[in-house]
């Protein structure tokens, strides 16, 4: 065997056992959906092949439209609000703003450990018109009818959720800058500041730059993870009442399993693939502009 | 050149190996394979298993079978809310399902049930249609199978009321509609809740509430009719139907952010006397047995909602189904299949409901009236045993229509859509799919 | 410089205590409340419990199977996450070392994959399972999770090893060293602190994991502790107390692993995982 040879055995040997699983438990079954998209498929019988007439009805479907809404809000909670507070607060906490940094670390990550259904459990428990927060502006206001009118609003039903998931992932964010800010060249800071830098120009003129690669990996994982919000939003409300903070994964999920709708479930999450792929080659573009203006 | 090669041949193998395993059927699994005669059937149930009432009940059900019938072995796989649903289907559509599996009249279990995967139970039953309410012998299917034996009558819209708030408030049951609205400001001026109901899962309004409604404003001929395709559901009576559930939203008699309260908030509430009537279905007397002080089962009454002004149906009439019941894969052989209907036949038939009856279920297989039983169970059996019966809506309607109804009845309460935008919508569904 | 910032560090203090406070208040409570019976969480929520009542515990452990669920909860954490950690390390060499051209298609490929909701794969890959025979096997559990953890797990690996000189392993290649040796020789050492990081983050996903396990399994013997407790919270069992108690003994565990891992994710982290 050559070298060249046992190279490439190599290199396939360390690929197959993780391709094999990735393809045969992931990419087939997308496949399979991706076909389905293009049907009426109920269930049984066999699938009728309709064209693009299941994503035209999703596109004109208000709940779809507002689900759209939904997950788009939480991609800016996530991408304008998890991501500068995680880096604020690494920011600080590697600035040494603030005395017992390693305690507030620890509590600020420690929601991301809690399972998801967990989670929602928890917060519906405190928002639940038994639950502690309704208790104490019962007892605060002496209303013992009150109950809070905010998830009954179409436009805001939604907030409570946004709330929750920056609580849950601002944490992850934050490690992440940290690390990163730990990694830094201190010299270079020290410098600056010998230089007589103020703390705001030390930011915008030397961490910022160092930080747009992370910023934009961050964002990646931020945009996916939000386009797919499933476990917490389902657990908590189950995307109602009224629609009114439903997100396209469940509406897919609904469609799928509720209405037996094989064909259309599949195009919503086909759907979701292809949001995700454009905002994230719309970011790679910006973050591209943005890393040649600070060279 | 020779990597892009090796390379496709590798991509060809990992989509050829999973299309493979599509495509090959699947094997019969022998049920009998040790021999000793021990049929081994799975059984897929709906079921709570960390409830405390609704478990024990079931697993001493299931403990007197396996007594009677030693060559029987039952293996069961719990489900419970949506997540039972979802798997059901998973089955159903990889050709998986258990050998007894519970299934729901109307189009709950369509998927199941429509696609031939289960046997029409009628020559087994044959001899015995008439020991069962009437209710539960129409047939299921588009030929008038029977798909399951229903266990239980379900009542789906009873007016639990605390007589003891009514008295204490100076107040009676009401026998109008008018009436019991004229009691909601007496009864929150006092710190209480009028009608407690939770909506948050949106079934609750229009399961016990949206049906019963429907017969009372339109009656029961026009309700066959509008099942038949002959009355349409924007007719101003089904209108006025929806009228009367924003009108009781509006007047504040509904437990407040009722669409927010999570089912089971409504029994809650009455169970600790902070309502004092509590709209749920029949089976909730289940729980009230346990949960219920032996002196609040003395005042706890179930009543029928009030008739309303220009009512068509019949008064104080209630919606009921006949419930859900097992039923068994269409491949099991004439062993199983006899093996399966001894557990369907003992579950649903006489043995079963007798012992089901003591637990606070209403069956559907007819028995003499319980005497020693708790006394919430003898007023439910009263209760129905006296009161006329309407449909509900979510056993005659398709899972979409139904599942977009009881979302809107939302949207009404909160006024982002007219009674009659609820109306038209459904019956544009209702119509676009097919009745 | 100190006193300049004192109004910033006032405000930053005050937003770490916010966040803390957040995280403490609603933690608490789900621990209090765990011990007092559903009654009195219902009629006063805010209280603190009168008496340690255990029951709650007892029986949500002894109702819920929460013991085998939480003895198959464990094996699949810790097998699926092995495999998955190993498989992504052995790929990210392969992405970033060797330099084909289909590396770049293929890393690609896996990016894809973070897009993919379980929803949308479920039906088709029970279908597979079940006529493959391992549906309702702890087997047909763990291959799912390796599956969903690897396009993450591949990209924190890839980034991570691309920033490893190549001296390294090019000296050890001419000294004659085969491939394999360089990854296990080599590589892994030099990956710890990744491959600590990778660890706690595939081991945290897979034990909260629900939808796969749910769906391709039946059993009650070879479920896992959150479909345990999601039947206490999903439905309409209404006895909070339980609840409660099944919410603590379904997240202390991973809160306590936390806190012994905790500087392990900075460290991991700090190598460079996240760094373009």
């Amino acid at each position: 065997m050559t070298f060249s040879q046992q190279k490439r055995m190599s290199y396939y040997a360390f690929l197959a056992p993780g391709l094999l699983l990735f393809a045969s438990i992931i990419i087939f079954p997308v496949a399979y959906s991706l076909t389905l998209s293009f049907t009426s498929f109920g269930g049984y019988g066999t699938p009728k092949f309709i064209g693009l007439a299941n994503y035209a009805k999703i596109i004109s479907d208000e709940v779809f439209l507002h689900s759209l809404r939904n997950n788009l809000l939480i991609v800016a909670i996530s991408v304008f609000g998890q991501i500068p507070l995680g880096f604020l607060l690494a920011y600080l906490l590697h600035r040494k703003m603030v005395r017992n940094g390693n305690f507030y670390q620890t509590m600020i990550f420690l929601p991301i450990t809690i399972s998801p259904v967990v989670v929602a459990l928890l917060w519906n428990q405190i928002f639940s018109s038994s639950g502690m927060v309704v208790a104490i502006i019962r007892r605060l206001t002496g209303e013992n009818q009150y109950v809070m009118r905010i998830f009954e609003d179409k436009q805001l039903a939604i907030v409570p959720i946004l709330f929750v998931l920056l609580w849950m992932h601002t944490g992850t964010y934050m490690i992440i800058f940290y690390a990163n800010l730990q990694k830094m060249t201190p010299s270079l800071l020290e410098a600056a500041q010998i230089d007589g830098a103020s703390e705001s120009q030390m930011m915008m003129r030397i961490i910022l730059p160092s930080m747009v690669g992370t910023i934009a990996t961050t964002a990646i994982f931020a945009i996916s993870g939000s386009l797919k919000a499933f476990d917490l939003i389902y657990a908590m409300t189950g995307g109602g009442p009224a629609h009114y903070t439903e997100v396209i994964a469940i509406y897919m999920y609904i469609n799928t399993f509720k209405y037996y709708k094989y064909g259309f479930g599949s195009a919503a999450s086909m759907i979701i693939v292809l949001l995700a792929v454009g905002l994230i080659l719309l970011l790679q573009y910006i973050s591209r502009k943005f890393e040649r203006r600070f060279e | 050149m020779n990597m892009k090669r090796l390379l496709s041949m590798i991509f060809m193998s990992l989509f050829l190996i999973p299309a493979l395993l599509f495509a090959t059927g699947t094997k019969e699994q022998a049920k009998d394979s040790a021999g000793d005669g021990i049929i081994t059937l799975s059984v897929y149930h709906f079921l709570d298993q960390t409830d405390k009432t609704t478990a024990p009940n079931f697993q001493y059900l299931v403990d007197v079978f396996e007594k009677a019938n030693p060559n029987i072995k039952l293996s069961f796989e719990y489900g419970y809310g949506e997540a039972f649903h979802d798997k059901l289907q998973t089955m159903a559509m990889s050709g998986q399902l258990p050998d007894i599996v519970l299934l729901y009249p109307g189009e709950r279990t369509s998927q199941v049930t429509n696609a031939g995967l289960v046997q029409d139970l009628r020559p087994y039953l044959s001899g015995h249609e008439d020991e069962f309410a009437d209710m539960a012998m129409q047939g299921q299917g588009k030929n008038g199978e029977i798909w399951e034996l229903p266990e239980d009558i379900s009542i789906t819209s009873i007016m639990f009321t605390n007589n003891r708030l009514l008295k204490e408030l100076g107040l009676t049951l009401p026998k109008t509609y008018e009436e019991l609205l004229a009691q909601g400001p007496a009864i929150r001026a006092a710190g209480l809740i009028p009608i407690s109901i939770a909506n948050k899962d949106a079934w609750p309004m229009q399961s016990c509430v949206a049906g019963m409604l429907v017969e009372r404003a339109c009656g029961l001929e026009w309700f066959d009719k509008a099942i038949a395709g002959e009355a349409r559901f924007d007719d101003p009576e089904f209108v006025y139907a929806m009228q009367i559930i924003k009108d009781l939203t509006d007047k504040q008699m509904l437990s407040p952010g009722t669409n927010q309260l999570t089912y089971g908030q409504g029994l809650d509430d009455f169970v600790q006397e902070k309502a004092v009537y509590f709209i749920d279905g029949g089976w909730t007397v289940n729980n009230m047995v346990g949960e219920l002080s032996a002196e609040q089962k003395t005042y706890m009454s179930l009543e029928s909602f009030p008739d309303i002004p220009n009512q068509k149906g019949q008064s104080l009439s209630t919606s009921a189904t006949a419930g859900q019941g097992f039923g068994m894969n269409a491949k099991l052989s004439k062993a199983e299949s006899d093996a399966a209907w001894k557990w369907i036949w003992f579950y649903s038939g006489p043995e079963g409901s007798a012992i089901r009856q003591r637990f606070g279920r209403l069956p559907a297989y007819n028995l003499a009236e319980p005497k020693d039983a708790d006394p919430m169970i003898q007023k439910l059996v009263a209760y129905a045993g006296k009161v006329p019966m309407g449909y509900v809506m979510d056993s005659v309607l398709a899972a979409e229509p139904i599942g977009t109804f009881n979302i809107n009845l939302q949207n009404m309460m909160f006024g982002t859509k007219t009674p009659k935008q609820v109306a038209q919508e459904l019956e544009a569904m209702v119509a676009a799919i097919g009745r | 410089m100190r006193k300049r910032l004192t109004l910033a560090s006032v405000l930053s203090s005050m937003l770490m205590i916010t966040f803390t406070l957040l995280t403490i208040i609603p933690l608490t409570w789900m621990i209090l409340s765990a011990f007092k019976p559903h009654a009195m969480i219902v009629r006063t929520p805010l209280a603190f419990p009168m008496s340690w009542y255990v029951d709650n515990f007892i029986l949500s452990w002894t109702q819920g199977h929460l013991g085998i669920y939480f003895i198959n909860s464990t094996i699949y954490s810790f097998v699926a996450t092995f495999l998955t950690v190993f498989f992504a390390l052995s790929s990210g060499y392969a992405l970033s070392k060797f330099s084909y051209k289909s590396s770049r298609v293929i890393s690609m490929v896996y990016t894809l994959g973070l897009l993919i909701t379980v929803h949308s794969v479920i039906v088709p890959l029970f279908i597979m399972e079940t006529k493959l025979g391992i549906s309702n096997t702890r087997i047909g559990v763990i291959l799912p999770y390796i599956a969903f953890g690897l396009p993450f797990q591949v990209f924190l690996a890839t980034t991570y090893i691309k920033g490893i000189p190549d001296a390294m392993q090019e000296s050890a290649i001419i000294d004659g060293a085969t491939f394999f040796q360089v990854f296990f020789k080599i590589l892994i050492p030099v990956a710890t602190p990744i491959i600590s990081t990778m660890f706690i983050y595939t081991f945290l996903g897979n034990w909260n994991e629900f939808i796969l396990v749910l769906t391709l399994t039946s059993d009650l013997s070879v479920r896992s502790l959150p479909v345990g407790i999601n039947s206490f919270a999903g439905g309409m069992s209404r006895d909070y107390g339980l609840q409660f108690a099944a919410l603590v003994i379904g997240t202390v565990p991973m809160i306590l692993f936390y806190l012994v891992f905790k500087d392990k994710i900075a460290q991991g982290f700090a190598a460079g995982a996240l760094k373009e």
